[in-house]
């Protein structure tokens, strides 16, 4: 278990860096002109390729930020059912953030 | 005559002592004088119940590894004039239990050596030397690395064998590496099966401190991230 978890968290830091970069840019410099133009910003959160980019953005992101969070509990003398216990309150939180942020997405886009 | 070295060395007897102390020592400095040096002095002329360990003192045996001025050092490969200072604090290596002053008890790290099995077993089927190509990179990497002497220097610096005693630590996993590497070893799986746990390989969080203080300057950090890559290729079912 240990190979793939760490293996798929260098591939989210990979992800990150780019996809966070493109959030950025898409965030700054897609827009017209300044104030934002609310038009704009509803198209933005209403285009599917942002909305699956933005899913995939927390989904990795929380990956990466929970697997690290995890690695340092594991770092320290724990047992095996306290390391069982974490675990699955990390994995609990984490599907439940990106469950609730996808929610957010989708309700946003299709409400606006 | 130059100024002597003003000495602080921890001293503690866990049979006697209630609470670890430091006394001071006034040491004379004379030519290339190492730190094994001066505590041979102390000893000698000062306080002969202080108590360290050596052996070789050419930097071979790696018994004399020392805490000196905040970094695990050889005390005999350390010259005091490296140092540049007069103020030299001495203390055992962290990490390990401590059986008196200076001498800490290497059981816990020589346990750790025992789950790797860090004998060479050869295959059966082979009878003859196996020829090594020169060029090989990998056998030179493994070259690289046989220089380990088990002083328990990078031991000491590591921050992950100070949260965790289960950690097998950098000079275990560094010593697997080198036989994992080595295609004539017979066991190379079962014993990256050992080290592909938890408190195996991937507590190492590559912060290089077992690199920055290994008095023969191997980097036992490149050895587990290496033995990570194949635990991940053995997930694959490419290494064998």
């Amino acid at each position: 278990m240990h190979a793939w978890t760490w293996v798929l968290q260098r591939i989210s830091a990979v992800i990150l860096i780019i996809a966070l970069g493109l959030h950025i840019g898409f965030l700054h410099f897609s827009n017209t002109g300044e104030p934002l133009n609310y038009g704009e910003v509803v198209a933005r959160l209403k285009t599917p390729v942002l909305i699956v980019f933005d899913i995939l953005l927390l989904t990795f992101g929380l990956y990466h930020a929970l697997y690290g969070l995890y690695s340092v509990f594991l770092d320290f003398d724990s047992g095996k059912k306290e390391r069982v216990i974490v675990l699955g309150l990390f994995v609990v939180v984490g599907l439940g953030i990106v469950g609730f942020g996808i929610f957010g997405l989708l309700y946003t886009a299709r409400s606006l | 005559m130059s100024k002597p070295l003003q000495v602080k060395v921890f001293r503690f007897n866990p049979e006697s002592d209630v609470a670890p102390r430091f006394d001071d020592f006034e040491v004379p400095v004379f030519d290339n004088m190492a730190v094994l040096d001066v505590v041979i002095y102390i000893q000698n002329y000062l306080d002969r119940s202080l108590s360290f360990r050596f052996s070789c003192r050419i930097g071979m045996c790696g018994s004399c590894a020392m805490y000196v001025n905040g970094r695990a050092r050889l005390a005999c490969r350390t010259q005091v004039s490296s140092l540049k200072t007069r103020d030299i604090t001495i203390m055992p290596l962290p990490n390990f239990p401590i059986i008196r002053d200076l001498v800490v008890d290497m059981e816990p790290f020589f346990d750790k050596w025992k789950k790797i099995k860090p004998y060479y077993i050869p295959k059966r089927e082979i009878d003859a030397p196996v020829t090594v190509q020169p060029e090989s990179n990998e056998r030179e990497f493994i070259d690289d690395m046989l220089d380990c002497i088990s002083c328990g220097c990078c031991y000491s610096a590591c921050s992950m064998v100070a949260t965790n005693k289960d950690y097998l630590g950098p000079a275990a996993l560094n010593r697997a590496y080198t036989l994992i590497a080595d295609k004539r070893d017979a066991i190379r799986v079962e014993r990256l099966k050992a080290v592909d746990r938890s408190y195996g390989v991937w507590r190492c969080h590559t912060q290089f401190n077992c690199a920055e203080v290994c008095p023969k300057n191997i980097v036992p950090t490149r050895s587990i991230q290496r033995l990570k890559r194949r635990c991940v290729l053995k997930k694959f079912g490419i290494f064998k």
